[in-house]
């Protein structure tokens, strides 16, 4: 990739971002709920991208992920009533080892077996929390509080601030997140990905690698599920399901695998998209789905690629006329 | 398109006289699964609602219903999100639907804080109107425990002495066999065993069934559903078992909506259920005919709870006088003959009070008849932890 | 119960009925998967297809085995209009690309199915064949349950006798072994591919149409049964008939027991098995291939 193609894919989010805020500004009460809604996705599907976009390991597994962080903020906050801020870093934290853990499983699996081996993994945790009394089985859980900021003057229960609060997380993780690609790890990732053998020849201990960037996804998703618990205050083992998995696959597809700002656009598109559509029609998986195919079928990758292919054109152009 | 479907109830030619009452928009959400495993479901339910608005609200003076259908994909994350678009978006002045109970339990919070009522057309979770109860969370369907209790001492009464019970592994399945369970066990009854399959997963009944065989079980109690029902009836039958091991249920298993594609496989169940097709009354027959009439199809369990639920936000306006908060204090007040029978909003719960019918399914000519054995009058739940 | 003699052999025909309908919906995927590299995860709505399809041919004829002749047939046309159309144009774009297509095909095909067919389920009343029950090893077990194992066999028998005595087979486990040399030796693999994926869809439709007495048709049927099918493949190994044969026994026994002897843990086995097959043998148990 071209130092140019990463300074658009920067200046994409930058404007993406920019543009979460201007529709932040001007929308009504639940365009504020859709915001939340999508900041959370694009941190999940963030943290998919890593594993799946950069690492090469496309996984079925990161609903349960999230479903995973939920419970472990929601069991924090509530169970044992330790602060909010406390709750989401062990929320994090306690997802990203589980992460790890199977990440140290998984790894020595390659495409569909990793695909099924993730998927296999996720729905056990789903019948886990789907049986769980401690959690409130598939009654869900309820009751949960929202992080409070009172001491910095924030309302978090107002839906403005909270909004508002997610983009700022989500463009922070971004920042985290392209901030550790653009290291030497970043760089042995993506070696990783084009060839395992090489790096394993380069002495590169790589399984040991692959279970580490799946921990530090399962950190970022554990985020993302801390979050979605705040945000919506009741979860169900609903968002451990392999179809929550799903549809941050679509995401990512549809933004652009591998381009770190794909998924947060990705994640916009598809939550809009399902909320405008199904005001029309009840088949609007069906536009969704060709979507997607025609997405795949066009040359670029995603959103993202499509956009730069425009952009490089612009330029030319631009570039010509100049000349 | 449909989305917004406008049913206007004014006479409009008739200008009132009076002058005295405010014309008021009253908007309804309906909150139902149009896509996803239960889009069926929503489908019925919205056929009835729609029907019912036909039927009663004709005369509402100068006031008019709007109805602003939402998916939930019959997922509890969707259905919250569609509960707050209805209610900070479009300002509905009531929800009525849900069929998932987990999409219940997800809006309920919601519900109760923003002080928007809720007409429950079907998920029966009996926390939901008992220890989670809201003075806003109104059901005019059922609860999953008001359905199975009849059948314990009927059971029972009947001389059946062992019980094999068989559910799907999810809360719902396992109120509704525990509300039978202590009927039957109080009339003296034995359980001799249990089985809960996980509920998406099992595709095939065969090995469960074989269980039921050497179990010692003089007849098998189930609950199941949709495509499991049909698949459990046909796989029942197959094996057999029946004329050994007569097979009974939440009336669910052999529903409306789906008893013809069982066929001869439902012949013999007998079942308990808050309405069946056949029952005769003017109500009944009324909404049968212009069901049918109207959609092609008999009118299911499901579309009379979704009528029933028009029905009750109609006589709720009526006897509110353009009142918001009167309308809200209506809602659990009325009461009514449907297509059920005889139809009440229990004061201490907000949960219907309603007739459950025993009903047997017969196969003759190449259809399923179903006739009622018993009736269980008025069946009321406890309040189970329930206080506003 | 478990002293009984009659248990163990009804519980071991419903292992080999569940078995016989996985084997007809893994084999076509297994191959596909094993000769392109790819999985078509629209596999499971090939199977929603065939029912639906056999459903409406079987109502508006009154004939089961007319349904069940061409519902199949039906199926595998419409794969055929898929792979010309989508499929083969990603050929050069790789496998994941491929594996996208078929991901968005899933959310089409269902939408699509429920616009022509409907939310309700459908199921046939009259007409079926083999209804009743058969004495049987000293139990009573249903007929048609021992019809689908006996469709099961004889499938199982034509694939091997088709891949292991003719030109086409030749060619497909030339293909699944190698396919670049394959085609340097002349045989022109894309035609092969293109078969057999039309045999893969055809029998998943057969298994659609075949489940239509037994069970019910419904939306979102497909959906559910792909992931059983997946974990057959991968358990059995990719690309070879005798590993989607053992991985269907396995997973049925599997369930069909576990779902008895250990009703808690009912809704993992499948997972459980799958986990510990691909700790111990990360290619599935036999891979057509020796390194896939």
């Amino acid at each position: 990739m071209s130092p140019g193609e990463q300074r658009f894919r920067h200046g994409l989010a930058l404007a993406s971002f920019a543009a979460l805020i201007v529709y932040w500004a001007f929308s009504d009460f639940f365009g504020k709920e859709i915001i939340a809604e999508i900041a959370v996705f694009a941190i999940l599907a963030i943290s998919l991208d890593l594993v799946a976009g950069y690492a090469g390991m496309v996984s079925l597994g990161h609903g349960a992920l999230l479903g995973f962080g939920a419970y472990m903020f929601a069991g924090a906050a509530v169970k044992l009533g330790v602060s909010g801020g406390i709750a989401v870093l062990a929320a994090s934290a306690s997802t990203g080892l589980i992460a790890l853990a199977v990440g140290l499983v998984v790894s020595r699996v390659h495409g569909i077996f990793f695909i099924m081996a993730t998927l296999a993994i996720g729905e056990m945790g789903y019948e886990y929390f789907f049986k769980s009394k401690t959690f409130g089985g598939d009654d869900g859980f309820a009751g949960i509080p929202r992080l409070d900021l009172s001491a910095l003057g924030l309302n978090t229960n107002d839906p403005a601030t909270f909004a508002l609060l997610l983009i700022l997380v989500a463009a922070v993780v971004y920042l985290l997140a392209a901030r550790l690609l653009a290291s030497p790890y970043g760089w042995a990732l993506v070696g990783l990905h084009e060839n395992e053998g090489r790096m394993r020849a380069l002495g590169l201990p790589t399984r040991l690698y692959k279970a580490s960037v799946i921990g530090v996804s399962g950190l970022i998703a554990g985020l993302a599920g801390s979050l979605a618990a705040m945000h919506t205050q009741f979860i169900t083992p609903q968002l451990l399901h392999w179809t929550t998995s799903g549809e941050v696959l679509i995401m990512i597809i549809l933004g652009g695998l591998g381009t770190l700002v794909g998924p947060v656009i990705g994640a916009a598109i598809v939550i809009l998209l399902r909320h405008e559509l199904s005001g029309y029609t009840d088949y609007w998986g069906f536009w969704l789905g060709a979507f997607l195919i025609a997405m795949v079928l066009s040359r670029g990758n995603g959103v993202v690629g499509w956009l730069y292919l425009l952009w490089r054109r612009f330029k030319r152009e631009g570039g010509h006329a100049a000349g | 398109m449909r989305n917004k479907l406008a049913v206007l109830c004014a006479a409009t030619a008739v200008a009132l006289a009076s002058g005295a009452v405010q014309a008021k928009e009253y908007k309804v959400g309906l909150l139902l699964p149009f896509s996803g495993v239960y889009a069926g479901l929503g489908t019925h339910i919205e056929n009835g609602f729609q029907l019912g608005l036909e039927h009663f609200g004709g005369d509402l003076g100068d006031n008019t219903i709007v109805v602003v259908r939402e998916d939930t994909e019959a997922k509890p994350a969707t259905g919250l999100v569609k509960a707050k678009k209805l209610v900070l978006q479009d300002e509905v002045d009531v929800v009525a639907g849900i069929v998932s109970s987990a999409v219940l339990g997800a809006v309920r919070d919601f519900a109760h804080n923003s002080k928007t009522p809720i007409v429950v057309a079907n998920a029966g979770n009996d926390k939901m109107t008992g220890e989670s109860c809201s003075p806003y969370l109104i059901r005019v369907s059922f609860s999953n425990s008001q359905i199975n209790r009849p059948m314990g001492p009927y059971l029972a009464d009947k001389g059946v002495k062992k019980v094999y019970l068989m559910a799907p592994d999810y809360a719902a399945g396992h109120q509704m066999m525990q509300a039978f369970k202590e009927g039957f066990t109080a009339g003296g009854g034995e359980i001799v065993g249990e089985a809960y399959p996980p509920l998406r997963d099992t595709k095939d009944y065969g090995s469960y069934i074989s269980a039921v065989k050497g179990s010692g079980a003089d007849a098998l109690y189930v609950f199941f559903a949709g495509g499991a029902a049909i698949t459990f009836v046909k796989q029942y039958a197959d094996f057999g078992l029946a004329k050994d091991i007569p097979l009974y249920g939440a009336g669910f298993l052999t529903s409306a909506a789906y008893v013809h594609v069982q066929g001869e496989a439902a012949d013999g169940i007998v079942a308990a259920l808050h309405y069946i097709p056949s029952l005769d009354t003017a109500e009944n027959k009324r909404f049968q005919e212009a069901y049918q009439a109207k959609y092609g199809k008999v009118g299911s369990e499901f579309a009379v709870q979704g009528y029933d639920a028009a029905h009750l936000i109609v006589e709720a306006i009526k006897a509110s006088g353009g009142d918001d908060e009167a309308f809200k204090a209506a809602l659990a007040k009325i009461k009514f003959d449907g297509p059920r029978g005889p139809l009440k909003i229990d004061p201490a719960t907000n949960n219907v009070v309603q007739n459950i019918y025993i009903f047997e399914n017969d196969f003759q000519d190449g259809k399923v008849v179903q006739t009622v054995l018993d009736t269980a009058e008025a069946v009321q739940d406890a309040p189970n932890g329930c206080a506003f | 119960m478990f002293s009984d003699g009659g248990f163990w052999i009804t519980q071991a025909l419903n292992s080999l009925q569940l078995a016989m309908l996985l084997f007809l919906l893994s084999v076509g995927l297994s191959v596909i998967f094993g000769l392109m590299n790819f999985v078509n995860l629209a596999h499971g709505s090939f199977y929603a297809l065939g029912a639906f399809i056999g459903y409406s041919i079987a109502s508006q004829s009154g004939s089961f085995w007319l349904a069940f002749i061409l519902a199949p047939l039906a199926v595998a046309a419409i794969g055929a209009l898929i792979y010309v159309t989508l499929i083969n144009r990603m050929r050069a774009a790789g496998p994941m690309k491929q594996v996208l297509v078929t991901f968005g095909l899933i959310f089409v095909l269902l939408d699509t199915m429920r616009y022509i067919w409907g939310n309700d389920q459908l199921g046939l009343t009259s007409g079926v064949p083999f209804t009743g029950s058969t004495e049987l090893l000293g139990v009573t077990y249903p007929s048609y349950r021992l019809f689908i194992i006996a469709v099961g066999l004889i499938v199982f028998a034509g694939l091997y006798l088709l891949l292991e005595h003719t030109r086409l087979g030749a060619e497909v486990r030339a293909g699944v072994d190698d396919a670049e040399t394959a085609s340097c030796l002349g045989i022109n693999v894309e035609g092969t591919f293109f078969i057999v994926f039309l045999i893969g869809c055809g029998l998943a439709g057969l298994a659609g149409v075949a489940a239509l007495p037994a069970f019910s048709a419904e939306q979102g049927m497909g959906v559910g049964i792909l992931i059983q099918t997946l974990v057959v493949v991968v358990v059995g190994g990719l690309g070879s008939l005798t590993g989607a044969l053992i991985g269907s026994l396995l997973v049925a026994v599997t369930l069909t027991f576990g779902q008895v002897f250990i009703p808690d843990f009912a809704g993992i086995i499948m997972y459980a098995l799958l986990l510990a097959v691909l700790l111990f043998k990360p290619e599935g148990l036999f891979p057509a291939r020796g390194r896939a």
